[in-house]
């Protein structure tokens, strides 16, 4: 299963980073307050990495620490060189530090990633190894149960639009905005994350004030648009409650731990008629089977055909369109709210969305033809439950002692410390 | 990377270390970037030091003025802070460590 795991991970974590990471040199990253509180209450002097850094915005955020940031992706982690920052290439199963050698570690928005329990469970202890005992650990994953949405399933993709990006970001760079999305703690202190908003949804005709919504990489840190909208009018937010809706709808994969199970007969092929569908498609067929991590050695095929046939639908030109009008949008969804229910039990996807109608639609792929290969583009994420990352540490990884845990904006949160007596 | 960063990762020591790949630093993408003086932040770097891997790095370099060891009342030498302040955080070694991972 590890391979496949890997696989996996290659496919729709590390690849969609490196195709992407252009895209975010310039963009506003921003760093969560508390995860910068820990930064800076670690003491002057202190042995510091970033596990996971992308661009490396939180390595500079205290100036008595020595701050390292590693990353799996390279161009990432040169935008982070480039910056000055300290940074290097690795994988976080393999951290290439010595033991013991580290004062404290963060990692945020990265354990999530990662597509079993037990790659989970491996990347922990091996930050754990390298932690001197005393040593401090905070984690960051995105959480399932969020505020105004909620996940149905735990292993999800997420799309990513390279060309709404674009057009965003330009769009930014005109004048008279009000609110900037990029900047939440100004206009709206500690916004909720803004699930949806990966940069795939909010379209750019809906912005009416034009924001740009930060394109920070991780979800945990993406834009408020959704949320700051909310706040500006009901019409607005009319429009953003259907959006959202439409768009709550995420591209659920099956757990690979799950997968195990999976036999050949309960294939079944996701909905061939997708002309009503704007972009929803890929889905899922979430198991029928509960999570068997370790319990089932039954082979599976570990051809990537295997996966594709099994998660996703093939994705047609149309469904690359985005809706253009609100009035064109709510109406729409109208028609397709009954329209999620295939394959007889009822477990199945959770792909939905508005536009059935071609003419009202833009082409989001006018300009760059090839770019939207969207499963390049749709990162994977395993979302925890509550207490399922203190679980873990408690279960898991008896060489760290959990000191706190909390919520923190859609996020599971966890500090703890490496137990003294661990050699 | 600064030598400090260098001295943080494992198998530094020459021969292969338990994580199994050697770091052969290369005399001859050595840099200096000059990084301004804080005593204090250097005298909290000593005791995580590793001495061993520091001094066979600094001699790969052929970085000459570097101390041997901590020296008693390191804490208020300024002489010997600043040494420590340019080996570990002055040098930088060439573009080649970028890439470390050790793939599974």
């Amino acid at each position: 299963m590890d391979q496949e795991a890997a696989q996996l991970e290659k496919r729709h974590v590390h690849d969609v980073y490196e195709s992407t990471a252009p895209y975010f040199n310039d963009l506003q990253s921003k760093a969560w307050p508390r995860v910068r509180q820990f930064l800076q209450e670690q003491k002057p002097g202190s042995l510091i990495a970033d596990i996971g850094c992308g661009t490396g915005k939180y390595l500079k955020v205290n100036s008595q620490v020595y701050t390292l940031g590693c990353d799996y992706c390279g161009p990432l982690v040169e935008i982070a060189r480039s910056r000055g920052c300290e940074v290097m290439v690795c994988d976080n199963l393999h951290l290439p530090f010595r033991d013991q050698g580290l004062d404290a570690i963060i990692s945020i928005g990265v354990i999530h990633h990662f597509s079993t329990k037990q790659r989970r469970i491996r990347a922990i202890k091996e930050m754990a190894r390298v932690l001197v005992p005393g040593g401090q650990l905070m984690i960051y994953v995105w959480a399932m149960e969020q505020k105004n949405r909620h996940f149905e399933k735990q292993d999800v993709l997420v799309p990513w639009n390279r060309a709404l990006c674009s057009r965003l970001f330009s769009d930014s760079s005109q004048p008279g905005r009000k609110k900037p999305c990029a900047h939440p703690e100004r206009s709206h202190p500690y916004p909720p994350p803004c699930s949806v908003c990966s940069c795939s949804v909010c379209f750019k005709e809906q912005c009416h004030s034009k924001r740009s919504h930060s394109m920070d990489y991780e979800p945990l840190m993406a834009g408020t648009c959704c949320a700051a909208i909310s706040k500006d009018g009901e019409e607005e937010n009319g429009f953003y409650n259907t959006l959202g809706k439409s768009f709550r709808s995420w591209f659920f994969s099956r757990s690979l731990d799950e997968s195990t199970l999976r036999k050949q007969t309960e294939r079944v092929r996701p909905l061939k008629n997708t002309e009503g569908w704007a972009n929803s498609t890929i889905c899922i067929q979430p198991s029928r089977h509960s999570s068997l991590d370790l319990d089932h050695h039954e082979p599976f095929s570990t051809t990537e055909q295997y996966l594709d046939e099994d998660v996703f639908v093939e994705m047609s030109q149309k469904q690359l369109e985005w809706p253009r009008a609100p009035a064109a949008m709510k109406h729409q969804h109208g028609d397709q709210q009954g329209e999620v229910r295939r394959n007889g039990d009822g477990n199945f996807l959770e792909g939905t969305n508005a536009n059935s109608n071609p003419e009202e639609t833009i082409s989001v792929e006018e300009q760059q033809p090839n770019i939207l290969d969207s499963r390049a583009f749709m990162r994977y994420y395993h979302v925890f439950r509550e207490g399922e990352l203190y679980g873990l540490l408690k279960e898991h990884v008896a060489e760290l002692h959990v000191l706190s845990s909390g919520n923190d904006h859609g996020n599971w949160c966890i500090i703890a410390e490496k137990k003294d007596n661990w050699g | 990377m600064k030598l400090l960063t260098h001295n943080l990762l494992s198998s530094h020591v020459r021969g292969v270390g338990p994580r199994g790949f050697p770091l052969r630093l290369q005399a001859t993408e050595v840099r200096i970037n000059p990084v301004e003086f804080n005593p204090d932040f250097v005298a909290r770097m000593i005791p995580k030091v590793e001495w061993a891997a520091l001094l066979e790095a600094a001699d790969t370099l052929h970085l000459v003025e570097v101390p041997k060891g901590p020296i008693e009342g390191y804490e208020h030498d300024e002489k010997f802070l600043r040494q420590m302040h340019h080996v570990l955080l002055e040098v930088r070694t060439g573009p080649s460590l970028a890439s470390l991972a050790t793939a599974g």
